[in-house]
This record gives C-alpha cells, sequence and structure tokens, in this order.
C-alpha cells in the first residue's frame, strides 16, 4: 500500500494521488490531515532495531508498517483543530505533543518517502528566506539581497522575494530532474543543486525575472503544487515509488 | 571576536565566560536583558552575510565574530518586560531583535554552539531516539498511543514503565503506577509515551567539539533531576572514565546531530549493556560541573577560542 498524506484544502495532493492511481500504482490510499484528526487509534513503537505504526482511521481504515510500501508525504502539521480538546493551559503542550509525535511516526514510515521528515518541517525543511537564500547562492542560483534588521519593517519570514509584477516561474526538482516551467540549462543545474544542498528530495523553487532577464532565487517550499509538474512529474514520482529506491 | 548571548549571571554562561576572561579570549557579552536597548542588522548578499551588532555604544560588525555561544531565554519572559503590555512597541522590538539574531545566528560563517537547526531533533524524543539507534546506541523500548489497553499490556511485559513527553517541553520522568492506570483513559485525546524501565547506571556525557566528559549519577528516583523531591535525597554525581569506544560513539553521535555541544544522556545495565535516552542541545552543564569538578566549560571556552583562533590565523 502506498499513501499520500495531504489535507483536504491541498488539491495538487488530491490530483496526486488520483493520477497515480490511474498511473497503475495501487492500493494507493489518500489519508487527510482531517482524517487523522478524531477517533484514531494510535500505536507506534520502537522495538530493538524496528519502528512500527500502526492507526485505525474513523473510517475503518487501518494504515500499519507491515503493509506500506511508501507515501507521498505533504502533511504540514498534526491534524488541525486537535489541541483544541485540551484545557486553555494545556494547548500549547498538547500541541507540541502532537508535533513531536507526528515527527516520530512520519520518520518511522518504510518504503520510499517523498519527502521524509525532518526536524525542520513535517513534510521537508521550512527554512526562513534568509537561509534559502544562502542556500541558494551557493547552489549556483542568483539572488536579491536580504536585508533583516531589529527595527522589524523588513522581516520577510517565508515569503516570495519576487517584486510585485515581476514575472516568475515556477519549477519542482527531484531527484536531480526539474519539472515545470523552462529555464536555461545553468539554472536547471542550479536548481537541482539548491535541492541537493537543502536535502530534500522534492522541492518547489519560484524563479523570477530580474531586471536583465536572468531567473533569480524568489522562494522554495517542500510541499509545492505538484501540478506545476504535470504528467512527467507525476510519471517519475510512479516510477520512485514502485521501484523502491530508497528515499 | 567570540560573541556570548543571554543572562551573565546564569550559572553555565556565567562559567563560560569567566573561562573566556582566564584564557584572554576575545569576546563580547550580549546581555539578553539589555536587549531592549540593542540594536541589530545582517544582510545577504550575492551570498556574504554582513551586518552590525550594536551593544550600548558600541557597535560589532558581525563578520568579526567567529564563534557564537547563545543560551537565550524566552524573550517575552525579560523581566524588562513585565509590565509592558503584549503588543508594546519595546516588547515588539524584542522580539524583532532576538528573531533577528536568531536568523543571523543560522546562518553566520561562524561557530555557532548550537543553532538552532540541529537543536531541534531534541523537539521529538522518539524522532531522535530514531536517530540515536541509527548510531549504534540502544534506546529503550517505547510505545506511544491513546490505546489503555495497549498500554496495560505493555506495562504487563515490561513490569516497569515510565512516561514521559514526547516533546521537548520539560516533564517529570514518572513510573507508572496502579493509580496512573486507573485514570488511562485520559490518554484518548492526545497520545502518550510510555518506555520500559531500563535498570543501571546513569550516565550523562557532555561533548564539546572531539572531548566527552562523564558522570555518573546514583540515585534511587525515576527522574534524579527531582531526586530530592521523588526519592528523598539528592542524586550522588562522580565523573567517571568511558571506555574509548564508547567515548567515541558519544562523539560520533554528537556529530551526527550536528551538535557541537551536547549532554548525552545515557543508562549502562548490570550487563554492561548502553541505553541512550536523549541527546539534549543545549545542557545545564554547571550541575555536573559544580559536583564533579569537571572542566566542561572550560572546554566550552576552548572550543570557542580555537574557532575564534583558527580564523585570525586564516
Amino acid at each position: 500500500m502506498w499513501l499520500v498524506l495531504c489535507s483536504a484544502s491541498d488539491a495538487s495532493g488530491v490530483w496526486a494521488c488520483e493520477g497515480l492511481r490511474q498511473l497503475g500504482v495501487g492500493p494507493i490510499e489518500l489519508v487527510l490531515s482531517e482524517h487523522l484528526a478524531f477517533g484514531c487509534r494510535w500505536e507506534h513503537r520502537l522495538e530493538g532495531s524496528s519502528t512500527q505504526f500502526r492507526v485505525t482511521l474513523p473510517d475503518g481504515r487501518v494504515l500499519c508498517t507491515s503493509r506500506i510500501r511508501g507515501a507521498i508525504n505533504r502533511l504540514l502539521s498534526p491534524a488541525p483543530g486537535i489541541e483544541q480538546q485540551a484545557a486553555i493551559s494545556d494547548r500549547e503542550y498538547a500541541q507540541a505533543e502532537l508535533q513531536a509525535f507526528y515527527l516520530s511516526w512520519l520518520q518511522g514510515l518504510p518504503g520510499v518517502v517523498i519527502n521524509r521528515p525532518g526536524s525542520m518541517g513535517l513534510c521537508g525543511p521550512w527554512f526562513h528566506i534568509s537561509e534559502w537564500v544562502c542556500r541558494a547562492s551557493r547552489a549556483g542560483l542568483k539572488a536579491p539581497a536580504y536585508r533583516q534588521t531589529a527595527n522589524g519593517t523588513t522581516e520577510r519570514g517565508y515569503a516570495s522575494l519576487a517584486p510585485e509584477g515581476a514575472a516568475t516561474t515556477n519549477v519542482i526538482a527531484f531527484r536531480g530532474e526539474i519539472y515545470g516551467g523552462r529555464v536555461a540549462e545553468p539554472v536547471v543545474r542550479a536548481c537541482a543543486r539548491l535541492a541537493q544542498e537543502a536535502r530534500t528530495e522534492l522541492l518547489g523553487i519560484e524563479l523570477f525575472a530580474g531586471e536583465n532577464g536572468e531567473w533569480m532565487f524568489a522562494s522554495a517550499t517542500p510541499c509545492p503544487s505538484l501540478a506545476i509538474g504535470g504528467m512527467p512529474l507525476l510519471h517519475s514520482l510512479a516510477r520512485a515509488l514502485t521501484q523502491g529506491a530508497s528515499s | 571576536m567570540i560573541l556570548v548571548c543571554g543572562i551573565p549571571s546564569e550559572t553555565p554562561l556565567r562559567m563560560v565566560t569567566s573561562n573566556l576572561e582566564r584564557m584572554g579570549a576575545q569576546f563580547a557579552l550580549l546581555n539578553q536583558r539589555a536587549s531592549p536597548r540593542c540594536q541589530l542588522w545582517f544582510e545577504v548578499n550575492d551570498g556574504e552575510i554582513s551586518g552590525e551588532l550594536q551593544i550600548a555604544e558600541r557597535t560589532y560588525p558581525l563578520q568579526e565574530f567567529t564563534a557564537v555561544y547563545p543560551r537565550l531565554m524566552d524573550d517575552r519572559f525579560l523581566p524588562e518586560l513585565s509590565d509592558e503590555l503584549p503588543d508594546s512597541p519595546l516588547r515588539q522590538h524584542c522580539r524583532s531583535f532576538h528573531d533577528t539574531l536568531m536568523r543571523w545566528m543560522e546562518i553566520a560563517p561562524a561557530l555557532v554552539i548550537n543553532r538552532c537547526a540541529p537543536m531541534a531533533s531534541n523537539s521529538s524524543k522518539p524522532y531522535q531516539a530514531q536517530l540515536i539507534r541509527a548510531q549504534g546506541f540502544r534506546v529503550p523500548e517505547t510505545l506511544i498511543t491513546n490505546e489503555p489497553e495497549l498500554v496495560r499490556e505493555f506495562r504487563a511485559k515490561h513490569g516497569r514503565v515510565i512516561y514521559k513527553s514526547i516533546s521537548a517541553v520539560r516533564s517529570i520522568v514518572q513510573e507508572l503506577n496502579d493509580e496512573d492506570e486507573r485514570r488511562l483513559e485520559r490518554i484518548r485525546w492526545c497520545p502518550v509515551q510510555f518506555q520500559a524501565f531500563v535498570e543501571g547506571t546513569n550516565l550523562r556525557v557532555h561533548t564539546v567539539g572531539g572531548e566527552a566528559f562523564a558522570t555518573a549519577v546514583r540515585s534511587e528516583a525515576t527522574d534524579y533531576r527531582y531526586a530530592a523531591r521523588q526519592a528523598g535525597e539528592p542524586a550522588e554525581l562522580r565523573e567517571v572514565t568511558l571506555s574509548s569506544e564508547l567515548s567515541e560513539k558519544c562523539v560520533r553521535l554528537s556529530q551526527a546531530l550536528g551538535l557541537e555541544f551536547a549532554g548525552i544522556d545515557l543508562k549502562v545495565t548490570p550487563e554492561d549493556e548502553v541505553y541512550c535516552f536523549e541527546v539534549n542541545p543545549c545542557p545545564a552543564f554547571s550541575y555536573y560541573e559544580a559536583n564533579t569538578g569537571q572542566p566542561i566549560s572550560a572546554a566550552v571556552a576552548r572550543r570557542l577560542a580555537s574557532a575564534s583562533a583558527r580564523a585570525a590565523a586564516a
């Protein structure tokens, strides 16, 4: 069994699940974060050298380590609203506990997992834009200057650095190949290096056209719209999942 | 130049700065309590990182800092802000200052003990346990569940079982008893972590760069940090020498987690099996140093100074 883990509002996750099913990846289960919210029976064990995970969903489906062969992981956070069950004074704690729990069971998923979780995010690293700019430069992408001050007016968080009105294009780097927007070969190679440098198997990269027309780094995400990569990406994902190369 | 950040009177920070002073190392002390009056900016341009930190009347170019030792408390709870409204300009400045400082530390081409990203593995104990296990350590048998029946079976299998937080939020490790078992229905809304109790001697190993300092802890308490409360008497700490194999394994584990400085919690069973419970990325080492005289703070200071010296030589 393969899983596609995403939220109900993640249209491209739902699209990818259906597309992969049509490409013969099966059985494949769409597991929405909302499905994981209430009424689930969780069992996650570390025993000797093995990690086991079993969840019984409210609709009766059972997901367990021994049957899972891989996953497309696009979970951003634990099921929304579940911490609201806690007393107000305990909510922050409950949120931290759930986040920690999700990180562990996702880490224990067997097979090919795209993307594996990490301490910087459940579906890959969510670096601050200042860190992405550094990494993009190291990978060989042109990037606009980034400035942050304690006066607080210039903090960009995770927002795109593309100036308003600039032409943009989006690509997806997956296992050394680039899908989506058409960009010159050196930019393709730099985008692939950026994903490698961020140790992220599947990375969405937004580029914008600079003043002299060359593509510059605007933002990156481990959870891009998969539709950007279209059918070529879907075929590659299907191959990666079914051929079982390590992730 | 070394940058040290935190509350100067906090014991671990004070121990490190005392050592830096003794060594004659050049360092700047950013007193977090003065942060409402500090300024900071940084810029990334073509991959080069520059900026300035202003402490009182002095302005330091950020490029001068080749080593950083942050021990920062949550800025929301600084005493200087206690009378401030939640969205007051001073609070906003402090939040923004700390955010800017943290962002710079994450990308600065300096030795940072430790950066936030590698520290984050400790935000989930069972996640970190999987990384620890990959480095060849045993980890206790663990069950995380919201099913009371599974917990009862787990306890029946292991006899002694403890429970503790899954996240980095500090919790007192407790042994599961009959009374706890009667209220297990309460776990249904949020999974809870249970572990088989491991008999043996507690060891705390601090690793700094390539050095390891091991402390054996004797206590009847389930959580020796709270020994006086749980067992009626404080824990006894003594310096021990690890085998070179175990010492190197601890250093390798810290390196694998990306940590320059770590506090590794081990337990050695009567059968000489070594279990690792967790790796603390911001260890409050002063408790161990004060009880054993181990020169942990000196090692931290040396590590900071050596990075600084290397940069100066280059």
